[in-house]
C-alpha cells in the first residue's frame, strides 16, 4: 500500500466507524459487553482470581462471589438512581424547587441500611480472614524465602512425607494434593509478596520475619502466580509456579530430590562441563554433592557476590521446568505444551520426566549463560555496584566462550 | 513598597543562601567557598536593608519632617551585632555556631528591614505598627513558640537524665498533677486575670529552664554513664559483664510478632516451637543468608542466655589462629525472654553441625540446620 492510498483507506475507516457510532452504537455497545464478559470468563487466564482450585481459594471466592454480587446490584441501583435523576431534573427552565434542610427519617435510614450490609458482609469476611490464618491443622511445611527475582522453596525434614533430609529447590514449588501445605515465608532483602490465585490470597514475604500461608490443591496441576509486592528492577519478572503432584508423584519426587549426586562419565563433554562449573558458578551456585578437585566438598559462596547472598540451588535443575524466577522455560514449547496441556492423571508423571536432552530450550538456557543481564533486567554491571558494596543483584555477564557453555549446558542436563 | 535596589539586593541574598546550601552539599572542600558566600549573604543583605531604609536614597517625597517621630524603639540592631558576634565566635569555635550566626543575621535583618519599611508607609504611627505586625507575625508566632516549646522540653529532659528514676516519674506525676489544676482553676474562674495566667505559665517554664541548666552543669545519672561504657550490640557469651539492659527485651520490641521460632527452657528442657509445627521440636531449619529472629523463653528459676554455637570464624589474632563462633542473647530471668538475630551463610563443614545451647544446662541442645 503505498502512501496516498494509505491515507485514503485510513479516512475511510474513520468515517465508517463514526458511521457505525452515530447509527448503530446500540450494537457497537451490545458487541464490547459481550466481548467484556467474554475476557472476564477467558479460558486461558491461568492468574484468574475466580477460578478456585484449592479450599483456600475456594473460601475467598465463597465470600467474593456474593459480596460482588451484593455490590453489583448496589452499584446497578445507584447508576440508575444518578441516570435517572439526571434526565427527570435537567435544567429546562423550571423553577428552583423549594429547599428544605435535613430529612432525619430517610437520612437515617440510608445510613442505617448500607451500614448493616456492610456488618454482614464484616461477619463473613472475618469469618474467611480467621478460617485462612489457621496454622494448627498442617500437614506439610515448607519454607519459601523471596529474594531479587526469584523464590527459594526449602522443605525441612518431615520424615511424614519421606523428607529424611532439607530439600532445596526455586522457581517451582512442588506440594502433593489434598495436603493441608503451610508455607512459612521470609525474605533475603526486600520485601516480597507470594500469590498462586488458584490456590489461595497474597502473603508478604518480609526480611527478618515469618509469615504463613496455607496451600492446598485438590488436582494435579501446574498453577502460576507472581510477587505482588513490588521489589525492583525485575519485580514484573519474579514469577512462581505451583506443581501439585498425587502423594504417589510427590514420594517419588522427593526420592528423586535426595538422591545422592551422580558425577559425569568420565571424559564426557559433560565432565568437562563440570570442570567449567567448578571454576565458574560454584561460588554463587551450590550443588549438593559436588566435589573439588582437591576431593573437598565444593561450598557456594553467594553471600560473597551477591546481595541478596543467595543464588539458586542447582543439584536437580532439571527436574524443574522454568528458571530464572520462571520466566524462561527449560523445556522446548512442544514439550511443555505436552506437560502443561496434560490432563491431570497423568500430568505427574509427564512433570516428572523432568527435561531431557531432547525436550531441552537450548536457545534459552544458552542465551542465559552467554549473558544473563540482557535476558532479565539486573543489577549486574560490575562498573556500578558501589551500593551494594561489590555485589551483584542478579546473575553476572561472565564472559563464557561458546565452547564452555555447550559444556555446561551438558553438565547442567546431568542435575536431574 | 520594596523599593527596586531592595529587590535586587534581597535577590542577590537569597540567591547567594541557596548556593551556599548548595556548596556545602556539593563540594567537599566548603571553606574558602563556603565563607566567600557567608560574606556574599551578609553584604547583599545589608545592602538591601540600606536600599529600604533610604528608599533607594531617593529623597524627594515621602520621608518628611515627621518621620522621626514616628520610628520607635527597635531591638534589631542588637540582635544583629549579637550575629555578628556569633559569625566571628564561629570562625573559632565550630560551624554549628557559625551558621547561628548567620540565621540570627538573616532573621534581625529581615525584621529590621520591615520594620524601618513599616515605620516610613503612612504618618499614622497605629497603622504603621499593625501593618508590621500584619507581615511578620504570622511567621513570628510559630517560631518563637516552637523555639520556646523546645527550650522547655529540651530543660525538662535533661532534668529526667539527671535524676533518678523513681525520682522522675514523681516529677512527672507533679508537673501533670500541676498543669491539671492550673487548668481547673481556669475553668472554675474564667474571669481570672489574664495576666495572672501569664505570670504563672512563665513562671513554670522558667523553673523548669532554671532546673535544666542546673541539671545540665551536673551531668547524667550514674547508671546512664556505666551504661553506655556496656557494649550491649556484642553482649558477652560468658559471665554478664553488663548491668543496664533491657531485662525483657521481647516484651517492648515489636519483634514479638513473626519471629522464626521461640526457644523455651522449662524444667532443663529446651525445645523449640514453630509456627505451622504442632509438636515442640530439637531442630529448626535456616535458610543461608536469612536475617532470623529468635525469642528466648526462659521459665526456670536461674538466668540464662541462649548461645548459638556456629562452627569456628578467624580470630583477630595471632595470625591464623580460630575462635569459637558464637552468638549469644544476654541473660533473661526466670520469665522473661531476650532476642537472638541469627544470620548463617554458609552450612556447617562436614562431619560438624550448628547448634542452639543454653551454658549451664546440660546434655540439652537444638539443632540448626543450614541447608
Ligand atoms: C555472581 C554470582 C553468580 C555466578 C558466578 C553464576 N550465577 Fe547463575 N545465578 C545467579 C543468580 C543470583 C541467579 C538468580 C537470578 C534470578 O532468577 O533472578 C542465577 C540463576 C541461574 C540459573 C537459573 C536457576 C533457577 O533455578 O532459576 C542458572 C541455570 C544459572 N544461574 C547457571 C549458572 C551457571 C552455569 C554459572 C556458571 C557459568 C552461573 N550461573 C554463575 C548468580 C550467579
Ligand atoms: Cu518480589
Amino acid at each position: 500500500m503505498n502512501h496516498s492510498a494509505k491515507h485514503l483507506y485510513l479516512k475511510h475507516l474513520v468515517t465508517s466507524v463514526l458511521r457505525m457510532v452515530g447509527k448503530k452504537s446500540r450494537t457497537l455497545f451490545g458487541v464490547s459487553l459481550l466481548s467484556f464478559i467474554a475476557a472476564s470468563c477467558a479460558k486461558n487466564a491461568p492468574q484468574d482470581t475466580w477460578q478456585p482450585k484449592g479450599p483456600n481459594a475456594k473460601i475467598i471466592d465463597d465470600l467474593q462471589q456474593p459480596v460482588f454480587a451484593v455490590a453489583g446490584v448496589i452499584g446497578l441501583i445507584v447508576a440508575v438512581a444518578v441516570i435517572y435523576s439526571v434526565l427527570k431534573y435537567k435544567d429546562r427552565g423550571q423553577p428552583i424547587p423549594e429547599q428544605t434542610h435535613g430529612k432525619p427519617a430517610l437520612e437515617i435510614t440510608l445510613t442505617i441500611i448500607p451500614a448493616l450490609i456492610l456488618a454482614v458482609v464484616a461477619v463473613f469476611t472475618f469469618g474467611a480472614i480467621f478460617k485462612l490464618a489457621k496454622t494448627d491443622d498442617t500437614e506439610m511445611i515448607i519454607n519459601v524465602t523471596g529474594q531479587q527475582w526469584w523464590w527459594e522453596y526449602d522443605y525441612p525434614v518431615q520424615n511424614d512425607f519421606g523428607i529424611t533430609q532439607p530439600i532445596i529447590s526455586s522457581g517451582q514449588l512442588v506440594l502433593p494434593v489434598g495436603t493441608k501445605v503451610l508455607l512459612r515465608e521470609t525474605s533475603r532483602d526486600v520485601i516480597h509478596s507470594y500469590w498462586i490465585p488458584a490456590l489461595n490470597g497474597k502473603r508478604d514475604a518480609v526480611p527478618g520475619r515469618i509469615q504463613t500461608l496455607r496451600l492446598e490443591a485438590d488436582e494435579p496441576g501446574i498453577f502460576t502466580g507472581q510477587c505482588t509486592e513490588f521489589c525492583g528492577l525485575s519485580h514484573a519478572n519474579m514469577r512462581m509456579e505451583a506443581v501439585a503432584l498425587s502423594k504417589a508423584d510427590f514420594a517419588k519426587w522427593v526420592a528423586n530430590q535426595q538422591a545422592a549426586y551422580v558425577a559425569p562419565a568420565k571424559d564426557s563433554l559433560a565432565q568437562q562441563g563440570e570442570a567449567v562449573f567448578l571454576n565458574q558458578c560454584v561460588r554463587c551456585h551450590q550443588v549438593n554433592g559436588l566435589m573439588r578437585a582437591d576431593g573437598t566438598p565444593a561450598i557456594a559462596a553467594p553471600d560473597e557476590n551477591v546481595w541478596s547472598g543467595s543464588a539458586p540451588n542447582l543439584t536437580h535443575l532439571m527436574s524443574r521446568n522454568t528458571f530464572a524466577g520462571a520466566s524462561f522455560d527449560l523445556l522446548s514449547k512442544q514439550c511443555r505444551d505436552e506437560v502443561w496441556n496434560a490432563p491431570s492423571d497423568v500430568i505427574g508423571t509427564k512433570y516428572l520426566a523432568g527435561v531431557s536432552q531432547d525436550c531441552l530450550n537450548q536457545k534459552d538456557l544458552r542465551s542465559w549463560l552467554r549473558n544473563a543481564p540482557e535476558m532479565l533486567p539486573m543489577y549486574a554491571n560490575p562498573t556500578q555496584l558501589a551500593a551494594t558494596g561489590g555485589k551483584y543483584r542478579g546473575m553476572p555477564y561472565l564472559a563464557l566462550s561458546e565452547d564452555d557453555i555447550s559444556k555446561l549446558v551438558a553438565y547442567l542436563l546431568t542435575l536431574k | 513598597m520594596f523599593s527596586t535596589g531592595f529587590k535586587y539586593f534581597m535577590g542577590v541574598t537569597v540567591l547567594s543562601v541557596v548556593a551556599l546550601i548548595m556548596s556545602l552539599f556539593v563540594l567537599d572542600q566548603v571553606a574558602i567557598a563556603g565563607v566567600a558566600l557567608s560574606m556574599l549573604v551578609v553584604a547583599a543583605a545589608l545592602l538591601g536593608g540600606i536600599a529600604v531604609v533610604t528608599r533607594d536614597g531617593n529623597r524627594q517625597s515621602g520621608v518628611n519632617e515627621q518621620s522621626t517621630d514616628l520610628v520607635s524603639q527597635s531591638i534589631w540592631p542588637l540582635v544583629t551585632s549579637i550575629g555578628v558576634v556569633f559569625l566571628a565566635l564561629g570562625l573559632v569555635i565550630s560551624s554549628a555556631v557559625f551558621f547561628g550566626g548567620i540565621v540570627i543575621l538573616l532573621a534581625a535583618l529581615a525584621e529590621w528591614m520591615v520594620q524601618s519599611w513599616s515605620e516610613r508607609a503612612s504618618k499614622d504611627a497605629n497603622y504603621n505598627a499593625s501593618a508590621r505586625k500584619r507581615l511578620l507575625n504570622p511567621i513570628e508566632f510559630p517560631v518563637l513558640a516552637a523555639l520556646g516549646l523546645g527550650i522547655v522540653i529540651f530543660s525538662f529532659s535533661r532534668i529526667m537524665l539527671t535524676v533518678d528514676k523513681t525520682t522522675g516519674a514523681s516529677l512527672f506525676i507533679v508537673f501533670g498533677s500541676l498543669v491539671l489544676i492550673g487548668g481547673i482553676l481556669f475553668a472554675i474562674k474564667p474571669d481570672m486575670k489574664r495576666s495572672l495566667g501569664a505570670a504563672i505559665c512563665v513562671l513554670g517554664a522558667v523553673g523548669i529552664v532554671a532546673g535544666g541548666i542546673v541539671s545540665a552543669t551536673s551531668g547524667v545519672r550514674e547508671e546512664l554513664v556505666v551504661a553506655k561504657g556496656e557494649s550491649h550490640m556484642a553482649p558477652e557469651c560468658g559471665e554478664e559483664r553488663s548491668e543496664h539492659f533491657d531485662k525483657n527485651a521481647t516484651g517492648t520490641l515489636s519483634l514479638r510478632s513473626s519471629v522464626s521460632a521461640t526457644i523455651e527452657l522449662l524444667d532443663g528442657q529446651l525445645t523449640a516451637r514453630l509456627v505451622g509445627f504442632q509438636d515442640p521440636q530439637k531442630s529448626l531449619t535456616i535458610s543461608r543468608s536469612a536475617p532470623t529472629n529468635l525469642i528466648f523463653h526462659n521459665l526456670d528459676a536461674k538466668d540464662y542466655r541462649l548461645v548459638a554455637e556456629l562452627g569456628t570464624r578467624a580470630a583477630a589474632e595471632p595470625e591464623g589462629a580460630t575462635e569459637k563462633n558464637l552468638v549469644c542473647t544476654q541473660l533473661a530471668a526466670q520469665g522473661f525472654e531476650q532476642l537472638l538475630l541469627l544470620k548463617i551463610d554458609k552450612p556447617a563443614p562436614e562431619g560438624t553441625s550448628y547448634r542452639l545451647v543454653v551454658p549451664g544446662v546440660e546434655g540439652q541442645s537444638i539443632e540448626l540446620v543450614v541447608p
